[in-house]
Parts: C-alpha cells; sequence; structure tokens
C-alpha cells in the first residue's frame, strides 16, 4: 500500500515525532511504500538542520533526514508554516536576506498542495498530531 | 470501517469527542498518554467500543502499564498499528 504521513508537533515537544518516526519505520520494515512525510504547523521544527540534542538521546532531525536518503522517502516541509519559524533552506535564506540556512536536504520546503496531493494519491494518510 | 487513534488521557474531553465521532464499526487504538484508558479503572468509560478496543504495547510498555492493562483492552505492538491501517479504509486521529 502506499502511505503518507502528516506530523503535526516538533521534536522533543510531544511524543508525536517519536510516534510517527517508529510507524515509519514500520511501514518500510513491511513493505509498504511511503510516499511522503509532511511536516506542518509545529511539526516544520522536525527540519532544523542546527539542532544538536544531548548525545544520549534520539537525534530527531537526524532519524528523519536518514529514513529519507535511506529509502527514498520524501520529507516535505510547509514553507508557509517554516518560514514564519525561522526555517529557511538556502534559496529563501537568500530571498529573505537572512545569513545561513536552518534547513537543508534531504527536507525540502513545499507548499501545502502537497499535502493535498498526498492524501488524494496515497491509499493512508496517518496524522501525528501533538 | 475506520481506525480512529487517540493519543490523551480519558481526563481528556477528546476522548468523548472520539467516542461521539466513531462509527459502529470502527476501532480505536489508544496510543501515547492514551493507553492510560487501558487500565481496569478506565473500562466503564469505552464501554461502546468494547471489543473493539486496542492499546499500543510500546507506549504501555515505557509507561511501566502493559502488566496493568484491562483483559478486554487488545494490545497491539507496532506492526499491530500497521496491520490495523491496513484493514481499515481510513485512519482518524484524535488529539
Amino acid at each position: 500500500m502506499r502511505y503518507a504521513i502528516l506530523l503535526l508537533d516538533a521534536p522533543y515537544t510531544s511524543q508525536a515525532a517519536h510516534s510517527a518516526l517508529r510507524f515509519t519505520r514500520a511501514l518500510l520494515a513491511k513493505g509498504h511504500a511511503v510516499d511522503g512525510v509532511f511536516f506542518y504547523h509545529d511539526g516544520v521544527h522536525n527540519a532544523a538542520r542546527l539542532a544538536a540534542p544531548p548525545q544520549d538521546e534520539p537525534h530527531l532531525v537526524d532519524a528523519w533526514a536518514e529514513l529519507g536518503r535511506e529509502h527514498a522517502v520524501p520529507l516535505q516541509v510547509c514553507i508557509a508554516a517554516a518560514l514564519r519559524r525561522g526555517l529557511l533552506d538556502e534559496q529563501e535564506a537568500a530571498r529573505h536576506g537572512k545569513q545561513g540556512a536552518s534547513v537543508e536536504p534531504p527536507f525540502e520546503l513545499t507548499g501545502l498542495g502537497q499535502l493535498v496531493d498526498l492524501g488524494l494519491r496515497c491509499d493512508r494518510l496517518i496524522t501525528f498530531g501533538p | 470501517m475506520l481506525l480512529h487513534t487517540l493519543n490523551r488521557s480519558p481526563l481528556s474531553a477528546v476522548l468523548d469527542q472520539a467516542l461521539a465521532g466513531m462509527g459502529p464499526d470502527d476501532r480505536l487504538l489508544l496510543i501515547e498518554d492514551g493507553v492510560i484508558g487501558a487500565l481496569p479503572a478506565q473500562q466503564a468509560r469505552f464501554e461502546s467500543v468494547a471489543g473493539r478496543l486496542y492499546a499500543l504495547h510500546e507506549d504501555l510498555e515505557s509507561r511501566g502499564l502493559l502488566s496493568l492493562c484491562a483483559p478486554a483492552v487488545r494490545v497491539v505492538d507496532i506492526e499491530g498499528f500497521v496491520a490495523l491501517t491496513e484493514e481499515c479504509e481510513r485512519a482518524v486521529s484524535w488529539y
């Protein structure tokens, strides 16, 4: 089956990011296709390139990036939710005159239309809320 | 048949909303703090979903509640969560 994941809360704020990551890994282990993980609302903080949690704690940002790279899962970040929270890729940082980018590949800033597309295209859309 | 997930304890008004939003064949999976609803003392709240109530093994275990779970609650692990989403045509998240 084709799945999409919607994550709505920041890492280390609630359990949502842990739950979504564990569920997505289980999907992939079972052979399902994951067409995308969409980060929306405070969920966009999962794409924070500069996150530096203590070394004895799970690094959720790196974990998403690793999952995205290893399994070719698109990591789509709502651009409107991201910009207002200071999460900018190189292109947006340049556009807004900011020094340094806080989002890097495999995360990609994208529009809300991508979430609609995932919902239409996939057999299942599973939401992890705060 | 829909799968509903709930991540709030039974103290939350979200439980009432979830129960009110469930169809007669729908299933309810308790995750995160929602697994507190799997305790025997909470079962009266879930009478309307008897036989259709599930709780996530990993979240019960991480809270030390696994051995305290009510017998009527079906405990599923993360693979069981995936299986429930396969069996149900859509998933609704309550939070």
